[in-house]
């Protein structure tokens, strides 16, 4: 990593003990949706369980033992309804005990809910949920940072569908215009939407076209190689640099879960206690399948 | 295919809407099933007339303008999404392309009060004050389940826009017996009789007042409820006529903010009429973000639950006149 580091709890993670964090982010997640009675948005969560894990525990500067520092990266959750990854991968690094989230999640008072709000949740950056806000508010956490000279990074975690908001280009076309070359979005390109797939109803195609096109340097990731996604952060421009970054990483919505990997009916869900069973029972046999 | 129900059983609100736009399909060639990427309960019309269906994805705003350009032509659009983002991402859409030109898009949704357990993105409460404010808008917030389909009938008629508001939808309790009531635009329905105050509300809340005078009718308070599902234009003859067979005593409850929804639009006709009131208990969400819980859990929380509403209607009752 090229920047400085605040990071506390030891050295950067190699790719595979990040790959076993993502294994157990996941894990974690099955478990809550199996548990907690109402819906959880699993299938976004589990397309993005690597990028979460890749930024927590690899591209983030962040100290969970001091959340306000200056001089910490930022982490806006543009698709809030990703939360409860974000939560668990958060707990995972240290900044809140993970039983916190078992115990509570949705419950009155909690401050562990659908989506997040960091009034109830400090150490969450911003309060999101509603699509399309996430990379305006980065956007000008990026424009502060520039302002006073300081050289951390600005990172943002869209849905692709949610890029059909006007928002975001609104947005886009700002950093561009603003030279905001610390900032970095990741879009979770998981081609499925709430009721329908990519390209059904909605054309993105040409995709990194779009976002070349508003002036963006444009890196094409697997979202689910960790490698790839790594070598994505490594390679990262320069924080002072001109050009915003967007990683596109090409993810599949409720990856390894087999019932639930491209199944428009797994956008949100809950698994009753026999479907944890089969649900984990994927889990481990695609990561049989993967390290074959 | 007719609904079939029994009284006081749970049905979803969204399977209403489903088939009833079905049906009136076929009746109106000119109608149109607009969606932001909420189509699951849509499914039956995009089935039957794909030509006349559109989901723009992710993009409220379109969805709104695009409904616009099509009733300048002729069309009858309803765009169909989660109230919060309907209401107030593409609140401008709806004040300048559909209500300024007096347009007949209808605009249905969901997730209107602190219910869906979303958190504060996701809880349209404002929503009703933000609708009242627009010129020519119509304003609607329906509880019972099988009404949905019935104001979805009437509203194809309607000159100019209307809002009908929703709770989560999927599991209402039916409240009245089909042909019980004359249900129409404009004026609200006595749910149930009484003398000794009224308590006005709508939606999702109507379900609690009547348990509500239930429990106070145990006590020997008889106590009437009035499902105001018209907040605009609002029933001023009935809210007169509470005023005067219900011992001047109101105490409105509602699953939106307590300043900005009924309780302000039944004072705006208390005070333009010049009615005499001896109890005015107002019951809603305070300003607050309400935070997560399940819908009931944060109705007691913020002061508008059911042992809230029946205190209240006791303290109106025992007001000195
Ligand atoms: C403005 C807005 N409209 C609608 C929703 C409801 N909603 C939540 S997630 C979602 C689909 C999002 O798709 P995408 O951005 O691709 O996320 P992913 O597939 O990664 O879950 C929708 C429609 C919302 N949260 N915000």
């Amino acid at each position: 990593m090229g920047h400085m580091s605040l990071t506390t709890g030891g050295s950067p993670h190699t790719v595979e003990e990040l790959k076993e964090l993502a294994f157990e982010l996941r894990s974690k997640l099955l478990h809550l949706c199996g548990t907690y009675e109402g819906a959880v948005h699993i299938g976004g969560d589990l397309s993005a369980a690597d990028i979460f894990t890749a930024l927590y525990h690899y591209g983030l500067d962040v100290d969970p033992t001091d959340i306000a520092n200056p001089a910490r990266d930022r982490f806006v959750l543009s698709k809030g309804h990703a939360a409860v990854c974000m939560y668990i991968a958060m707990a995972m690094r240290g900044f809140f005990p993970y039983e916190g989230i078992v115990d509570t999640y949705g419950q009155l008072d909690s401050a562990y809910g659908m989506h997040p709000c960091k009034v109830h949740l400090p150490g969450v950056e911003c309060s999101t949920g509603s699509l399309g806000h996430g990379l305006p508010l980065a956007v000008g956490m990026a424009l502060s940072a520039r302002g006073r000279g300081e050289l951390h990074r600005v990172f943002c975690l869209l849905g692709d569908g949610e890029t059909g908001e006007g928002s975001v280009w609104e947005a886009a076309m700002a950093a561009r215009s603003n030279e905001l070359g610390n900032l970095v979005a990741f879009v979770d390109r998981n081609r499925q939407l709430m009721t329908s797939f990519a390209e059904e109803r909605v054309v993105f195609e040409p995709y990194p076209d779009k976002w070349a096109a508003f002036g963006w340097n444009v890196v094409n990731v697997d979202g689910h190689d960790m490698a790839d996604l790594v070598g994505a952060i490594d390679r990262l421009p320069e924080v002072d640099s001109k050009r915003p970054t967007v990683v596109i990483c090409e993810t599949v919505k409720g990856k390894g879960v087999d019932f639930m990997e491209r199944n428009l009916a797994w956008h949100a869900g809950s698994l009753g206690a026999a479907d944890l069973e089969r649900a984990m029972a994927a889990l481990e046999a695609s990561r049989d399948k993967e390290s074959v | 295919m007719p609904v079939t129900f029994t009284f006081g059983e749970m049905l979803s609100a969204r399977s209403v809407i489903g088939s009833t736009l079905a049906e009136l399909g076929d009746e109106h060639e000119n109608l149109w099933v607009l969606t932001p990427d909420i189509g699951a309960t849509l499914v039956e019309f995009r089935d039957k007339y794909p030509q006349r269906f559109l989901d723009v994805g992710l993009a409220e705003q379109a969805c709104v303008g695009i409904a616009a350009g099509l009733a300048y032509d002729g069309n009858i659009p309803v765009v169909s999404g989660m109230l919060p983002f309907l209401s107030m991402r593409a609140l401008e859409q709806v004040r300048s392309d559909v209500c300024y030109p007096n347009l007949p898009v209808k605009i249905i949704g969901t997730h209107g009060g602190l219910v869906g357990n979303g958190g504060s993105t996701h809880y349209a409460v404002e929503d009703l004050a933000l609708m009242c404010a627009l010129t020519n808008m119509t304003v609607t917030s329906i509880g019972d389940p099988l009404m949905v389909g019935e104001i979805i009938r009437q509203s194809m008629t309607m000159q100019g826009p209307i809002y009908i508001r929703l709770a989560v939808g999927k599991k209402d309790r039916v409240l009245y017996e089909p042909g019980q009531h004359d249900v129409r635009i404009g004026k609200g329905i006595v749910a149930r009789e009484g003398t000794d105050a009224t308590i006005f509300t709508h939606g999702t809340v109507v379900a609690q007042a009547l348990d509500a005078a239930e429990e106070l009718a145990k006590d020997g308070h008889s106590v009437r409820v009035v499902d105001m599902f018209t907040l605009k234009p609002i029933d001023e003859e009935l809210i007169s006529r509470c005023a005067v067979e219900t011992n001047g005593r109101f105490v409105v409850v509602e699953d939106h903010l307590a300043y900005g929804g009924l309780a302000s639009r039944v004072a705006d006709v208390v005070a333009d009429r010049n009615i005499h009131l001896s109890a005015f208990e107002r019951l809603g969400i305070p300003q607050v973000y309400a935070g997560f819980g399940d819908d009931e859990e944060l109705r007691n929380k913020h002061g508008y639950g059911l042992e809230a509403t029946i205190a209240a209607t006791r303290r109106a009752i025992a007001a000195q006149s």
